[in-house]
């Protein structure tokens, strides 16, 4: 394990507070940029799916960009994070996990999902930890992007004809749970708000909810009442779903990890 | 013009502010909306933008090829072109500018 002087000055409570967040928000962008890279060659009409496979590409170059700075705090490089981990080792929420479903659930987990990007990359925007600050500015462009996609498509399918308004509020009902589990608290929770790199995941989905919720109405769907978060995801406990989905992701990396791509 | 169940948009590019916007392609899509986020991917993925429209192709009214002799000049109408302008010797020099 190498640091930065930089880092070294850091306390060991601020780092594993960073580390833990770092880690959380990369696990995310890579596993929902593989799951909505699924849709490449699949999508519903060719435009649709160069726009899902591009947006794909971002948040995987956004994950990257997360264990770029992971790797400032002593942790392994990108590849080996992304392709020589196990699944258990991941911190992802479980909405990213879940497999792709029809076009409606990917397009409601996108939406969903890319809300609440929005809103802790707006918050990040002014953290304490300055390389995060700068870093995420950088992205909210893209996420702007995604952020539109997804309220278009929640728009047009919410209202086109019965069936796609069935199925949006099938999607909704089905990923507002595990959408909550996104701003699951860690034990690190307490320090990553003192330290001033984020405010706590209660204040986000506050601002997430005021986001989504009037989106979700005024496509014609309905909010799902009291629906409960899907934690276990920012502590490694993942659906079986997640280790098929690493294994396929992984398989050509362990052919040979020292190949050179 | 429908070659799928939905319409299809013209897309036009800006890569600069002041720029004139330039056709690049079509996307089909349901309506302009649906029309603006799929071409944003299509067209500015390699490319600066700073601005794209999209415009239904059946709101354009075009000429027919078979028609296209009627652009061609029967007489010499060199009197139209702009040649006593130092810009224009210059571009004529520099081989970009075929016609004016």
């Amino acid at each position: 394990m190498t640091l930065t002087a930089e880092h070294s000055a850091l306390a060991t409570a601020h780092r594993e507070a960073l580390a833990d967040l770092l880690l959380r928000m990369a696990d995310d962008e890579l596993v929902i940029g593989h799951r909505n890279s699924e849709w490449t060659g699949f999508g519903p009409i060719l435009e649709a799916d160069i726009a899902f496979s591009s947006m794909a590409q971002d948040e995987i170059g956004h994950a990257q960009a997360y264990y770029r700075l992971l790797q400032d705090l002593g942790h392994p490089d990108a590849d080996t994070m992304a392709f020589a981990r196990p699944s258990a080792k991941f911190r992802c929420s479980s909405l990213v996990c879940l497999p792709r479903g029809d076009w409606a659930f990917s397009v409601v987990r996108q939406f969903l999902y890319d809300a609440a990007e929005s809103v802790r990359l707006e918050a990040l925007a002014s953290s304490s930890y300055a390389p995060l600050a700068t870093l995420v500015r950088k992205l909210r462009g893209e996420e702007k992007y995604h952020l539109l996609h997804g309220r278009t498509w929640m728009m047009k399918l919410g209202s086109a004809n019965d069936e796609s308004h069935a199925r949006m509020q099938k999607a909704i009902d089905e990923l507002f749970p595990h959408a909550l589990g996104l701003f699951e608290p860690t034990q690190h929770e307490s320090a990553i708000a003192s330290y001033g790199i984020q405010p706590r995941e209660s204040v986000l989905l506050e601002e997430w909810r005021r986001s989504v919720e009037p989106v979700i109405r005024e496509a014609g769907l309905r909010v799902p009442a009291n629906a409960s978060p899907v934690h276990g995801g920012r502590t490694g406990k993942h659906a079986p779903a997640l280790a098929e989905m690493i294994d396929a992701m992984q398989k050509v990396y362990r052919i040979d990890p020292s190949a050179k791509w | 013009m429908h070659d799928t169940q939905w319409r299809v948009f013209e897309v036009f590019h800006q890569s600069t502010r002041g720029e004139p916007h330039v056709h690049v392609g079509s996307v089909h899509a349901p309506d302009a909306e649906s029309a603006v986020i799929l071409a944003k991917e299509q067209f500015s993925r390699r490319q600066a933008c700073v601005n794209m429209w999209v415009v239904p192709a059946e709101a354009i009214t075009a000429t027919r090829y078979e028609d296209a002799d009627m652009f061609q000049h029967g007489t010499d109408k060199s009197y139209r072109e702009a040649f006593g302008y130092e810009t224009t010797k210059r571009a004529r020099a520099v081989g970009d500018m075929q016609e004016i």
